[in-house]
């Protein structure tokens, strides 16, 4: 074919391919339920919200049981994507995921590319060192400190200690690899992660999460954007997992008193605050 | 949707400041690497021609386990792998902040250890190839021309110094200059052991913008940039040279 | 060093969930490598053909385009793919699919280049002897050069599969479940034997890779230019024989 017939030829194809890109979906609850399964991405590495299990092989944790029990309420089956931190947005904005149950912060800008639902689990961000080594929030100002890309704790830690050397890692156990070697001194994560974590440590003794916090941190559901009868449907779903007690008895499984990690439950769903303990 | 990431905003200073810092890491780290990968390399291909059967051996058995495993998992072994072994206290002393004074005001800091395995890694990666391509091209110099030298009574490494490298350079210059190019490339590898260049920094702007176009667009300028230039010099030199030969 | 730790991991490593899961580890490695080096090929083809013969504004364009490819690391590219592609045109491409484009679209440019110089390879004498037989360019090209060229050129199609094996390990950061990110996965968990894991798993590539390398100078040694000549020689010879036999 001659460049110019197919350059006329290709033209109009291109136009339609640029509008079609911009013209209106139909809606994603109504895309799920037609598709019978519901893609949901999570942690694979964060235990007890996403991570693999030893003896299965397959991912399990307390983000993974909030999203059966969505496939079940919904009736379809449930797709897990291993994700790390800094994938979470990319995937729900290229539609590769439907959703995103990992330990997802709610921030406001976050908030503009996509939708949250109302938080379901919450948490201050610390900090895991060598024991003895940070005792106070000031002591962070003079140590490494290794986090994850993509997270609400890189922010954070830019904001209130701009001077201090942080390592960014793709995900938490590298970040924790790299504790352990001595790159880092630090480790700054969710607190309710870092007990887990801790909990894992074959050398536990030699580490300590000390008790301050620099932030709160409301986790949610991440929604694409736009998605209003999707967001309200999950607000609705979450406050009655609390009223029937099923987000109670998921708690219960992973830092409840004979789990591994006993952490007291100072956020339930439907809470504004985290409460004081 | 798609709109959103096309005529989205410009990237602030602030961050466009992130991305040039990282680039500026990834031009240094290159220069390191090609400068010690090619000092290496020539040591490399030397071992791989030598007489010693042991040493021939273990040069193509170095080239080939180097060649034939991926250079992230390689990277992944140096930075995580690799202090595991270590005794006590050695990641300690490799993690902090030595400052050697040389003459009056000039001190050299040293690097992070997440740039230290970087060039470890990609150093050791690159030398298996450069070696190979100094190799072929001290191949390429007509055997006639080593034995002359011998013939002269120089020794071998003389004639390797002053006979076989000078013409086996004009032959290499140009895969060598591939190999730079491809030095450039996998930097971008080393975001994943926490170096911050210029992937790494991309890949921050992105998550705190959600300008992933703008971010990976900026990122994407920068490496070609680096790498036409690189082709404009070789280019440069080969028209440099023919000129200089009397060709058109 | 562990070794215990390393042969219970095995089979995670080497097919993932397979079959209660998606197929996963090496086995997932060999298929994307394999399907990039087949869409690769066709691709390095194709390009390398309009490479060679092609002129013009088109011609110039494709020297750009293929001079971007070559240019940008994989790393990038993997992105845009991943997660931009989707957003521009709207389409969902499975995040296998979108790492075997990238690759593919890197690795023909490579191919294009090393296809063109094969074709520029052959001697004019041949396009000439072609054309004076009142062949169109495109039957000279399909029939005369290709044949010669493709069999110079398949050690090089081959040791680009190796390539791609290797740099199939870079689907990892965008959470494809092939060897090094099930590796990853497998360290976070075990989180004290790094070394092991990573040593293992370099291993695995290695053989693979070397595997490959073997297999490029088989069909080097196969299909090379002595060999071709001597088969060209034996009919002749035969023909001689019953000619004076007749």
């Amino acid at each position: 074919m001659k460049p110019q017939t197919l350059k006329t030829a290709l033209t109009p194809l291109f136009i339609a391919l640029a509008l079609a890109s911009g013209a209106a979906h139909a809606d994603k609850l109504d895309d799920i339920k037609k598709a019978g399964v519901l893609r949901v991405a999570a942690f694979d590495g964060n235990p007890p919200f996403g991570y693999v299990d030893a003896t299965s092989k397959k991912i399990v944790g307390l983000d993974i049981d909030y999203a059966n029990e969505l496939g079940k309420k919904l009736g379809v089956k449930v797709e897990i994507v291993p994700t790390n931190p800094a994938n979470r947005i990319p995937l729900l904005t290229s539609n590769k995921v439907d959703l995103v149950f990992a330990n997802f912060t709610i921030t406001e800008d976050r908030a503009k590319v996509i939708d949250f639902s109302i938080p379901y689990i919450a948490s201050g961000q610390q900090f895991l060192a060598k024991k003895g080594l940070l005792k106070s929030a000031d002591d962070v100002k003079k140590v490494r400190v290794g986090t994850d890309k993509g997270t609400t704790m890189e922010t954070t830690l830019r904001e209130k200690y701009p001077d201090t050397k942080v390592v960014l890692y793709d995900d938490t156990p590298l970040g924790l690899a790299a504790l352990r070697n001595g790159n880092i001194q630090a480790l700054s994560q969710d607190g309710t992660k870092l007990t887990a974590i801790l909990a894992t440590l074959p050398d536990k003794d030699k580490y300590e999460i000390p008790p301050f916090a620099i932030s709160e941190e409301y986790e949610g559901v991440g929604v694409p954007k736009g998605e209003t009868r999707l967001v309200n449907y999950l607000n609705d779903w979450l406050r009655e997992l609390e009223k029937n007690g099923t987000a109670q008895q998921i708690y219960d499984k992973w830092f409840g008193q004979q789990s591994a990690q006993p952490l007291p439950r100072l956020f339930k769903i439907g809470d504004t605050k985290l409460s004081q303990k | 949707m798609s709109l959103h990431f096309f005529a989205g905003p410009w990237l602030a200073p602030k961050h466009l400041l992130w991305m040039w810092q990282g680039f500026l890491t990834t031009l240094w780290l290159s220069l390191l690497v090609a400068f010690f990968a090619t000092l290496l390399g020539v040591v490399l291909a030397s071992a791989r021609a030598s007489t010693v059967q042991p040493l021939r051996q273990a040069a193509t058995l170095y080239t080939s386990l180097f060649r034939n495993t991926p250079l992230l998992v390689q990277l992944l072994f140096w930075y995580f792998g690799l202090p595991s072994l270590f005794p006590d206290g050695t990641m300690d002393w490799l993690n902090g902040d030595h400052v050697f004074h040389l003459l009056g005001p000039l001190s050299l800091r040293w690097p992070s250890f997440e740039f230290l395995s970087a060039w470890c890694g990609l150093v050791c990666y690159s030398t298996a190839y450069i070696g190979e391509e100094i190799r072929s091209g001290l191949r390429g110099v007509p055997a006639g021309q080593a034995l002359a030298g011998a013939a002269i009574g120089m020794t071998r490494l003389q004639v390797l110094r002053h006979i076989v490298l000078p013409q086996a350079i004009r032959l290499i210059l140009p895969s060598l200059l591939g190999q730079y190019m491809n030095i450039i490339k996998n930097t971008s590898l080393t975001m994943g052991i926490g170096l911050a260049e210029l992937s790494y920094a991309s890949r921050q702007v992105e998550s705190e913008t959600f300008l992933a176009f703008q971010a990976f667009g900026v990122a994407t300028v920068l490496y070609i940039a680096a790498i036409a230039l690189l082709e404009a010099l070789g280019q440069a030199h080969l028209r440099a040279r023919r000129v200089r030969q009397g060709r058109a | 060093m562990q070794l215990a730790v390393i042969v219970d991991n095995l089979p995670y490593l080497l097919w993932g969930n397979y079959p209660e899961g998606p197929l996963g580890g090496a086995a997932l490695t060999v298929l994307l490598s394999a399907g990039s080096a087949i869409l690769s090929a066709l691709l390095g083809l194709a390009l390398g053909v309009l490479l060679a013969i092609g002129q013009g504004s088109w011609h110039r364009l494709l020297v750009v385009v293929i001079g971007f490819l070559r240019a940008i690391p994989v790393l990038m590219l993997i992105f845009w793919t991943y997660f931009l592609l989707p957003i521009a045109f709207g389409i969902d491409v499975p995040g296998v699919l979108s790492v075997m484009l990238a690759l593919s679209l890197v690795s023909g440019a490579y191919l294009a280049h090393a296809v063109a110089a094969g074709i520029s390879g052959i001697s004019a004498g041949q396009w000439q002897a072609g054309l004076s037989l009142g062949l169109p360019r495109w039957q000279v090209l399909h029939h005369i050069i290709l044949p010669q060229a493709l069999q110079i050129m398949l050690p090089s199609f081959v040791n680009q599969w190796v390539t791609l094996v290797k740099d199939s390990s870079l689907a990892y950061i965008v959470g494809v479940g092939e060897l090094s990110f099930v590796a990853a996965q497998v360290n976070s968990r075990l989180m004290v034997y790094p070394a092991e894991v990573f040593l293992l798993v370099g291993l695995l590539y290695f053989l693979m890779c070397s595997g490959l390398e073997q297999f490029a100078l088989w069909v080097g040694r196969h299909f090379s230019a002595d060999r071709r000549a001597a088969q060209r020689q034996v009919p002749q010879a035969t023909v001689s024989l019953t000619a004076s036999q007749a």
